[in-house]
């Protein structure tokens, strides 16, 4: 058992995998980027999960990248492991439930976006901040962002940098399943995975399979020009001042 | 404008960017890392109280400052150069 990612699988085929690194507070280091893509390495070696429920901690979804990588690109350096996790979460043979109790910040918020079926909590926030530290929004944002919560809305996120409560969303019309009180998100994901995990395997893997292939390309489309613009937007020295003043530690 | 009504301003945004803060509960003479908020609070804190003042402080003025006190003295400071 690994420190930072807690995994439990239930005999039905319901499997959950919990990021849970009290000390990071869920951002992308490379010891948890390591730690959560074993586990997926271990739930696909071991053939049971019909369905993965990705869970966070209660106040904390997932923080997105650490700074030392944003200090890393603002120095040219590529940074591709956070990348992984995104396809990793699209490629998978199983469907994956985001239940996002707390708040999914950046990156974090695209490894929600990414999960086949999207929970979120009307008390936590969700935000693609990158533009507010100076630079361009990246993971998937700039074509999978709109595909949960609609193309004007997602533009409204990335250009503001704005974190919207999940209660703000839940009138929007957005693409998310459902956004309910913090407390009942895990529940609702068990019951949508129990409903999943009586279904036969190898369909739920073909049917995966086959909703994949548009998140695949849309994930391809934004790597081209995510990588691009971050290539630009990362080298204007007030990229790294601001990254340097105002990330959170 | 009071300095009274720019520390209002400012715990209005700072409530409204926290999940269990109360604008009445919170004092001046403290920080706002006191009350939970980290940077990107902040940032948002900031930026909604000078827009809501139609003001605007270059960064550079704003990372010496301890309190929020002291914000709200700074951001008077801009609000009279307005009216001056």
């Amino acid at each position: 058992m690994s420190e930072r990612m807690k995994l439990a699988s239930e005999p039905s085929g319901v499997s959950v995998l919990k990021m849970d690194d009290a000390k990071g507070r869920n951002i992308f280091s490379a010891e948890f980027i390591t730690e959560f893509l074993h586990a997926l390495d271990e739930l696909e070696r071991e053939r049971r999960t019909k369905v993965l429920i990705l869970c966070g901690q209660q106040d904390v979804f997932c923080g997105g990248a650490e700074k030392q990588a944003l200090l890393d690109l603002c120095d040219g350096k590529a940074v591709v492991r956070d990348l992984v996790l995104c396809e990793r979460l699209v490629e998978v043979p199983f469907p994956v439930i985001a239940a996002m109790e707390g708040h999914a910040i950046g990156g974090g918020l695209a490894v929600g976006f990414c999960c086949d079926i999207v929970i979120a909590a009307r008390e936590s926030r969700y935000g693609a901040v990158f533009m507010s530290l100076g630079f361009t929004p990246g993971m998937g944002c700039t074509t999978l962002l709109a595909e949960l919560v609609g193309p004007y809305l997602a533009s409204e996120m990335m250009f503001t940098g704005k974190r919207f409560r999940g209660s703000e969303l839940e009138g929007k019309g957005t693409h998310i399943n459902y956004v309910l009180p913090r407390t009942e998100v895990v529940a609702k994901a068990w019951d949508i995975a129990e409903q999943i995990a009586e279904k036969d395997a190898r369909s739920i893997s073909l049917l995966k399979h086959a909703l994949s292939v548009n998140k695949k390309k849309l994930l391809v489309d934004a790597r081209h020009q995510e990588d691009l613009m971050h290539r630009i937007s990362f080298s204007f020295p007030e990229t790294r001042r601001t990254i340097q003043e105002l990330y959170p530690e | 404008m009071t300095k009274e009504a720019v520390i209002e301003v400012i715990k209005k945004n700072i409530a409204a960017n926290s999940d269990d803060i109360d604008a009445a509960g919170i004092d001046p003479q403290k920080s706002m890392k006191d009350y939970g908020a980290n940077s990107l609070d902040m940032i948002e804190v900031v930026s909604t109280s000078m827009r809501e003042l139609k003001i605007k402080v270059p960064r550079s003025e704003l990372t010496d400052l301890n309190n929020i006190d002291q914000l709200a003295d700074k951001f008077l400071e801009y609000v009279n150069k307005g009216n001056g």
